[in-house]
This record gives structure tokens, C-alpha cells and sequence, in this order.
């Protein structure tokens, strides 16, 4: 079991304070519909990641999801830590798919321990999930701020499946020599942007451990 | 984070970020913008404080063949609401004991109000499926919720 503050830690040495995610807290629990919308849009991903790795049924998956939702509702004005909440959200997920599995296996009396289906035995992994999460949600949020024609363009380059450079070319109206370096020009928007720049070096464990200094 | 002479490992993870979106039903999203339909209810809160399906000692018990009964406790600041998942209903306690009424709540609103008696007991019949809560009110204006459960 995943205690909450060992999440809240992480959550708070890797996240520091997120101004957007404090922000949208403060304003959801001000009775801000929009705000409560984003955030939503925006941890849905991480809510239905961890339901999906507990592999529940999609009825499960959704009685556990509207249920975290209604736990955050009450809780909007209470988060001691709002730039926690992405770790919040993930205990609380993990909490009630553990409830989820353990009536199951009660009212069928399996003889199969618990522990062999908890896909976050390791506390490690459901860090990790809240991690990539955060870093999702962020290159998300960056990629819609950007310029149209760079929506337009980066969003069929990540298509699935892969689109070639002639069909978006047709599609965008664009020669399929300046894809190139359209695509270079837009890509280095998307890494400039405050939400993933904010993200840090230390996301990728790409740099010695320990990490260099900021950039 | 992403290195300036790196695209493609931006453009994977700008893959990854949009998959992962994309993954998820918008049935499941749209359920989580509604759930903020319930935001401002003027009640005390009970948080759940005891769950019989996550009690590990308990699962041992039941591996081993005792009958299981699921228990839930929900408590606020001054009382608690002690539950009992029978077969097809609610059996229920507010301690300490008072007069009022319990009403079900779901994700799609109220769903029924049943008496408590002298002894705090109350039946919620039939029990809820999905997510509920109830809500415990008094003739003299005590209104209590408990936090949302699904059984």
C-alpha cells in the first residue's frame, strides 16, 4: 500500500509549487466551473492510467473515477498542498482500485493472495505514474497554446497511425519541403514554453543522477 | 529538460502526452466535469475512517472462511455513521444515537430519504450501486455527509 505522504513528498520535491495547479485549485474551490473543467481535462489521463493498470472492467474504471472526482469536489477548499494534487489523485485513484479489487475477490472467495494483482507493489512505479502524468499534462497544455498552424502540424506528426509528409502536406496545404523545418521552428516553441520549461532537466534521467544545474 | 538538438525525443514524448489523452474515454472525463454539480454543499463532513475490504487482517479472516460482511465508519468532528452492507440493503447507525433522516445520494442526485429512529438506526433499501453518500439530517438543522463510496 502506498502511503499518501510518501507521495506527497515526491510529489513536492519534483513538482515544487506549479503555479497552474495551485491556481486551478484555488479557483475550483472558488466556484469556478471552467477551472474545475481543466483540471479534469487535464488528470483524466493519470485517474484512468492507474484504473487501467489495476485492469478493472470499464464499469469499474468509471464508478472509481466519478468516485475520485466527488472525493476531490469535497475536498477543494481542504488540500492542505494543491501543487500536490497530481499525487493526490493518484493515491486516492490507487486507494479505491484497491477497494474495488479486494470486494471483488471477497464476493468470489478466491484463494489467490491480494498482493498478486497490485500492480504498484513497488512504491516506485506509482511515483513514476504520477511523474510522467504531470509531464504529459504539461507537453498537453504547451502543445494547445502553441500557434494554429503548429497544432495543426505537430498533432499529425504524433498521429496514430503516423501520417507521411505527403498526406500533410495535402492536408495542411504546406510543400512537403517545408515540413522540415516547420516542424523544427514548432518544435522548439513547444520547448520553450513556460509549462515545459517548467517541467525541470530532472524529468528525463537523461544527466548524471543528482542532475546539473538549471538551464 | 528536452535538449535543443533533440527532436525526436521531444516529438516522442509529445506522442506519448497526446496518446495518453487520447486513450481515455470521453465518457470518463465528461462523468469527472459533472462531478463538480455536488461542489458547495453546505454540510459537515464524516470522512470514511474504517473500510472491512481493506482491513488486511480481516482478509485474512475471510481467506481462512469467516463470513464476510462489509463494514464501513464515516466520522465528522461529532459523530460517526456506522454501516453494514447486507444482502440488499443498507443496515445503518448514527452514534450517537439521535432522531432524523438519512438521504441517499448519487452522482445523478438524491436518491431516496429514510427515517433514523430513537436508536439512530437506520435501513437504506435497495442499496446503491455507483457512487453514493448519505446524509444525515435533524429536525433542529444538524446535517451531516458522509464522503462518497462505492460499494
Amino acid at each position: 500500500m502506498v502511503e499518501g505522504e510518501q507521495v506527497t513528498e515526491l510529489v513536492r520535491t519534483r513538482m515544487r509549487d506549479d503555479p497552474s495547479v495551485v491556481a486551478l485549485v484555488a479557483r475550483a474551490a472558488d466556484g469556478d466551473q471552467h477551472a474545475w473543467d481543466e483540471i479534469v481535462e487535464r488528470y483524466a489521463p493519470l485517474v484512468w492510467s492507474v484504473c487501467m493498470r489495476y485492469r478493472l472492467t470499464s464499469h469499474d474504471a468509471e464508478d472509481v473515477g466519478q468516485t475520485v472526482w466527488l472525493l476531490l469536489v469535497e475536498q477543494l477548499g481542504r488540500l492542505r498542498e494543491p501543487a500536490a494534487l497530481p499525487g493526490w489523485l493518484a493515491t486516492t485513484t490507487h486507494r479505491e482500485c484497491l477497494r474495488v479489487v479486494a470486494v471483488a475477490r471477497r464476493s468470489q472467495s478466491m484463494g489467490s493472495k491480494l498482493e498478486d494483482t497490485l500492480p504498484f507493489a513497488d512504491p516506485s512505479a506509482i511515483d513514476q505514474e504520477i511523474i510522467t502524468a504531470e509531464r504529459n499534462a504539461a507537453l498537453r497544455a504547451a502543445l494547445a497554446e502553441l500557434p494554429e498552424h503548429c497544432r495543426e502540424l505537430l498533432s499529425m506528426l504524433v498521429s496514430d497511425p503516423p501520417r507521411s509528409y505527403a498526406e500533410i502536406s495535402a492536408a495542411l496545404r504546406i510543400p512537403v519541403g517545408s515540413i522540415g523545418p516547420q516542424r523544427a521552428r514548432c518544435l522548439e516553441r513547444l520547448r520553450k514554453s513556460t509549462t515545459v520549461i517548467a517541467l525541470g532537466e530532472d524529468e528525463i534521467p537523461t544527466s548524471a543522477p543528482g542532475g546539473g544545474p538549471r538551464v | 529538460m528536452f535538449d535543443s538538438a533533440d527532436d525526436e525525443q521531444l516529438l516522442a514524448a509529445l506522442r506519448q502526452a497526446v496518446r495518453a489523452r487520447q486513450a481515455v474515454p470521453s465518457r470518463f472525463v465528461e462523468m469527472g466535469k459533472n462531478a463538480y454539480a455536488w461542489h458547495n454543499i453546505d454540510a459537515e463532513l464524516a470522512e470514511l475512517t474504517y473500510d472491512s475490504s481493506t482491513d488486511t487482517e480481516l482478509s485474512a479472516a475471510v481467506r481462512s472462511g469467516t463470513a464476510p460482511i462489509r463494514a464501513l465508519t464515516f466520522s465528522s468532528a461529532h459523530l460517526s455513521i456506522e454501516v453494514e452492507v447486507a444482502e440488499a440493503s443498507l443496515l445503518g447507525q448514527v452514534i450517537p444515537p439521535r432522531e432524523g433522516t438519512i438521504e441517499t445520494e448519487t452522482s445523478a442526485g438524491a436518491a431516496g430519504t429514510t427515517p433514523v429512529d430513537q436508536a439512530g438506526c437506520f435501513a437504506v433499501e435497495p442499496k446503491p450501486s455507483g457512487p453514493f453518500r448519505l446524509r444525515w439530517r435533524t429536525a433542529d438543522g444538524a446535517d451531516v455527509v458522509t464522503a462518497w463510496v462505492t460499494l
